[in-house]
This record gives structure tokens, sequence and C-alpha cells, in this order.
């Protein structure tokens, strides 16, 4: 019973992790209506620029977050101003272009393969690590230390995110953009700052995401692949655009992912995670928290 | 000469070049890559019917192809059955899948067609990589399925050269641009063309847009699977990394968008310009430069995308007409100066 119970913590710890790595492509798609299919290289990039400035400069890997958010936003900026603002532009009648869609995984590939060249195919963990192999043991149950941080830097985020949208002028006018974009302008919103602005947050949680996750994840260049998917699923589940419903979705695939194997194969996991993705399309394709209109 | 006859000895330069390519080239290694490259041809012109046509974007191409080769892998393996027989009853099978997959997705739109048909693809694989045996017929797993190179001839469908596996494919590509040639003459094609961009001003003409796309996708899983079975006997192993992965199912969808979506020429040209990149990448620089022909392949996608996002194919074939202009009209102008003297 008690494994049972430590089976569910540690995969509601990591599944509010994989909740973080999906925060982004919520945001993203809840403001510009559009699938970033670059997301999982997005968290990529922001595990290794994580990953070098802890090694080269020697700092704790948390500490690293004070220069990985700034360099994410400012290359989700700038990505969505010199690549999709063009295509904003151009089919400005068009509500969801699935021309982004493609775009965007363009990106991907450029992304993944060009680290693949500067920096090899090999797995990188980090060396200088205060957390590695941590353990925390609560009344016979262990519990990974890195991973208690990830879930502390997760709630932060999104509740961050949250408050953000909800209570800044800022966040009102991303918010007002997302709901109808031409009411928007009408009211002086400039709509492709805003989005610049989302997919600079979006690609910032990226961020926050690879810093949580390198302490006790290896980074190699088509490790967003594997957080991809789960972005989708997660997403969907939760419901496109929803922050909370980011997380729950997170935590339910943790749950699913670490509680299932005591019943299991551990690889029928993965099936059992598509089929819900899958029944939950079908069914309720808004997702727990989606908004009818979304889809 | 007039246009229409210009037409016709360009197509027939380009049959007689194609089918009298093997002649002249001897080595196996150039005629794989044309094999591959006319195989990629096929499928993404076997997808341009659904995700051309019918507007869609379906990523999970590969499900249809991984069917397609393990179902006349199974027959031919455990009952002796000819892979040709096995072809067609693999892709009957995919129809059904198809039907089954389309009927909740395509009241879907954009961007949750494309997850769900990804989420189905990679469901499909993760379900094979799990599953050693349904029932009686033995997948084996993650493992793959081998076929041994035994008995060699055309009922067999397994040759000892490389050369029939080119005339075979060379064949199915073009019967495949026939169906999209008489598909995008018919009504089926134009009710496809209107329900793809206006879907609801189609519905409101009394167009069962649904319908025609479940067709489109019926169509297009059977083609695609056929190509499955051939893969299966060219390669003679598959696995479900293989034969059904995210890669390939991507591959085909960008080929074809690269080409040109929803024309006749866009895939076969997006095939024709993108594998030999891909392939002559991988043979001089795989060793020092990996993945290069993928960074290649990223920056045509967007640069197609942003600035000639009809595709590949439209820049071309308004350069052909005007070349078979300049040509017609050149031979006009003679024909006029002669009369008047």
């Amino acid at each position: 019973m008690i494994y049972l119970l430590e089976d569910t913590i540690n995969g509601i710890l990591m599944g509010s992790i994989y909740g973080l790595t999906a925060l982004g492509l919520t945001i993203i798609f809840g403001v510009l209506k559009v699938i970033n299919f670059a997301h999982g290289s997005l968290l990529m990039v922001g595990m290794y620029v994580a990953f070098w400035a802890a090694t080269l400069s020697g700092m704790n890997p948390y500490v690293a977050l004070i220069v990985v958010v700034p360099i994410m936003y400012a290359f989700g900026y700038l990505l969505q101003n010199t690549l999709i603002k063009p295509i904003f532009k151009a089919e400005k009648q068009v509500r969801e272009p699935i021309t982004v869609i493609i775009v965007t995984t363009g990106v991907w590939y450029i992304l993944d393969n060009l680290c693949l060249l500067i920096f090899g195919p090999q797995y990188r963990a980090l060396q200088n690590n205060p957390l590695r192999g941590k353990m925390l043991e609560i009344g016979g149950m262990m519990l990974s230390v890195p991973k208690l941080w990830g879930f502390v830097a997760a709630m932060i985020t999104a509740g961050a995110v949250y408050w953000f949208f909800q209570k800044t002028r800022m966040g009102r006018a991303i918010r007002a953009t997302s709901l109808d974009r031409e009411a928007a302008s009408l009211m002086g919103i400039n709509q492709y700052k805003v989005y610049n602005m989302a997919f600079g947050i979006g690609t910032a949680t990226a961020g926050i995401a690879g810093v949580a996750l390198i302490p006790f994840f290896n980074v190699y260049p088509s490790v967003g692949v594997l957080f991809d998917m789960k972005g989708y699923i997660i997403v969907v589940l939760g419901g496109l655009g929803s922050i909370w419903g980011a997380m729950l979705g997170g935590i339910i695939i943790g749950l699913i992912e670490s509680v299932c194997p005591q019943f299991m194969t551990a690889t029928w996991t993965e099936a059992i995670v598509y089929a819900l993705f899958l029944a939950v399309l079908f069914i309720k394709p808004s997702g727990l928290f989606g908004v009818k209109y979304d889809w | 000469m007039t246009r229409h006859q210009l037409q016709i000895l360009s197509l027939v330069l380009v049959g007689v070049v194609s089918f009298g390519l093997p002649l002249v080239l001897r080595s196996p290694t150039y005629l794989h890559i044309l094999i591959l490259l006319y195989l990629y041809a096929y499928l993404t012109s076997s997808w341009n019917l659904v995700g051309g046509f019918a507007g869609v974007l379906p990523l999970g191409h590969a499900a249809f192809v991984g069917i397609g080769a393990y179902t006349s892998t199974i027959l031919s393996l455990q009952y002796g059955l000819s892979p040709w027989i096995g072809m067609i009853v693999g892709g009957i099978l995919a129809v059904l899948v198809g039907i089954l997959i389309g009927l909740p997705t395509f009241k879907m739109r954009g961007a949750y067609f494309a997850l769900a048909t990804i989420a189905f693809g990679e469901g499909i694989r993760v379900m094979v990589e799990n599953i050693d045996y349904i029932g009686p017929l033995k997948l084996n797993g993650p493992r793959g399925l081998e076929i041994p190179p035994l008995k060699t001839g055309l009922t067999h469908f397994m040759f000892a050269g490389k050369e029939p596996y080119y005339y075979i494919i060379l064949v199915m590509l073009i019967l495949v641009i026939t169906i999209t040639y008489l598909i995008s003459q018919s009504k089926l094609g134009y009710y496809l063309n209107a329900g793809g961009e206006e879907p609801e001003a189609a519905m409101a003409l009394g167009v069962n847009v649904v319908r025609c796309k479940l067709i489109a996708l019926a169509m297009s899983s059977f083609l695609t699977a056929l190509a499955g079975t051939f893969w299966a006997q060219f390669t003679l192993f598959i696995h479900p990394k293989s034969v059904i992965s995210l890669d390939m199912s991507f591959e085909i969808a960008f080929i074809a968008l690269i080409g040109g979506r929803g024309s006749i020429a866009g895939p076969v040209l997006g095939a024709l310009l993108l594998r030999p990149v891909s392939d002559f990448s991988r043979i001089y620089f795989g060793d020092k430069l990996p993945g290069l022909h993928l960074i290649i392949f990223g920056v045509v996608l967007i640069l197609v995308m942003l600035y000639q996002p009809r595709g590949l194919q439209e820049p071309l074939t308004r350069a052909y007409n005007r070349l078979l202009d300049r040509l017609t009209g050149a031979r006009a102008e003679q024909a006029l100066g002669r009369s008047r003297a």
C-alpha cells in the first residue's frame, strides 16, 4: 500500500513537471490559436542553455534561471517576430492558420539537428550537480528532491503566469487579443506585439521547465520529441489554452505513467496514454477546462 | 506543332526516360535511390488525395504503410499467400481503419485533426511494439518480421535484382497519378476542393463534406497501404520503427507541402527535389554532419511556406507554360509570316 502511495506522489511530482513543459504550448495556443510544433525543441534549447549556464559558470542549476529566462524570452519573441508574424499578416482572415503548424515543424527540424551538429548526439548529465540522486525519506517513502523542486517550480510558474494574465494590464490586453483580435486591435492593442510577447512567455516557461529538468534528466538533441508528444496530449486533455488544465493534464499523465506499471507491463502505459488522448478528442475535444469555442 | 501536341510529346519523353533509365543506369545504389524516390512520390501522391484535396493535415499516414506491410508479410509468412493478395487485403484493412479514424476526426478543426492523426499513428506503433501475437497471427513486437528470400519471381513479389522493383513502383506511381488526375477532374474533386476551402459554404450548397472527405481518406489509405507491401517486399525486413514511424508520416506530408499540396505535379516534384537532397547529403556528409539533410529540409519548408505557400509547383508550372507558349507562339508567328509572304 505504501508503494502505491509512493508511486502516486512521485507521479504527481513528475506530472507537474510534464505540465510545466506543456505550459508554453497552452499559452501559445490560447493566444495565437496555433499549435507550436517546435515547442519540444524550444524545451530542448532551454535545457541546453540551462546545462551550459550551470556547467560553465559552476553555479547551482536553479540559479541558472536568471540567465535562462531572459534568453528564452528573447529567443521566442524573435522567433515569432521573424517567422510566424509574416504568416499571420498574409492570412489575416484565417482564424487558425495551418501554415504555422508547418513552419514551426520546420523550426523543430532545424533546431534539433543544429544542436545535433553543434553538441553531438551524446547524452549529457550535469556534472557539478548538488542534487544528483538526492532522496527525501518521509514515512518510509523515497521522494526525489529535484522532482520536488520541479513541482514547486511548476506551481509557482503556473501561478505567476495566471496572475499575469488575470491581473496585469498587459495580461488583460493579451487575453482580449485571444478572444477577438479585430476588436482588440480597435481598442488600440498592437496585435503582433501581443503575439510576440505571448510566444516569448511560452518559450520562457519552456526554459523554466528545462531548468527544472536538468538536475535529474539527461540533455540530448532529440529530447524535445519525448516531451512534445506528451505536451500535445496534456494540453488537449486539460483543454487547449487553459493554464491549470495543463497542470492537471500533466499530473494525470504522470499518474498513469507511475501507477499503471504496478498492474501491467510498463511499455503498455504509453498505449494507455494514447488511447486516453484519442478518447478525450472524440468525447470531449475541449478537454477538462477548455472553452468549447476553441475546437 | 500545337500546344497540345507539345504537352503530349513532353509526357511521352518523360515516360520513355523513366522506363529506359534502368537500361542505362547500371549502379544498384542509384537504382535504390530512384526506387525510394518513386516510393515517396507514390506515398505523397496518395497522401495528397486527402491532405491536398480535402484541405486537412493528416500526420499519421505511416500507420497505413504499417498496416499494408504487416498484413501482406504476415499472410505470406504464415499462410503462404502471395504478397499480391496480401497487398489487396492490407489495402482493404487500411480502408476500414481509415474510415474508423475519419468518422470522428473530420468534424474537428485543423490543429485538432493534425494532433488526432499523430496520436493515431503513434498509438498504432506503440500497439504493434507491445503485441507479439494477435490470436494466431505473429506480429513479433518490437523485433519486427523478417522475410526470408527463398523463392523469387513475380508471384512471390521477390526479385534478385533491383530492376523489377523499379518497374513495379513506377507502374504504381503512374497509376496513382492517373487516379489523382481523374479525381481532380471529377465531381468529387470539385466537392473536395470546395469543402477544403470553405466547408460552411460547401455544406450550404448541399455538398456532404464529411462524406467526400471520407471517400478521399478511404482511397488514400488504400493506396498508402499498397506502398507498405512494396516496402516490405523491397527491404525484406519490417519493424514498427521502420514502417510506422512518425518521421515517415511527417516526411510524406512535408514533401507534398513543399511540392504543392492539392496539385497533381506537386507531390512528385517535391519527392524529385527533396529525396536526392536527403540521400546525397546522407551519403556524403552523413558521418561528419549528421542531420544536415533535415536542416535543409526545415529551411526549405519554412522558405516555401513563407514565400510560395502553394508549393514549388506553382512557379515551375508557370515557367513550363511560358516555355510552351514561346515554342508554339514562335511557330505560329513563323506560320503567319510564311502565309503573308
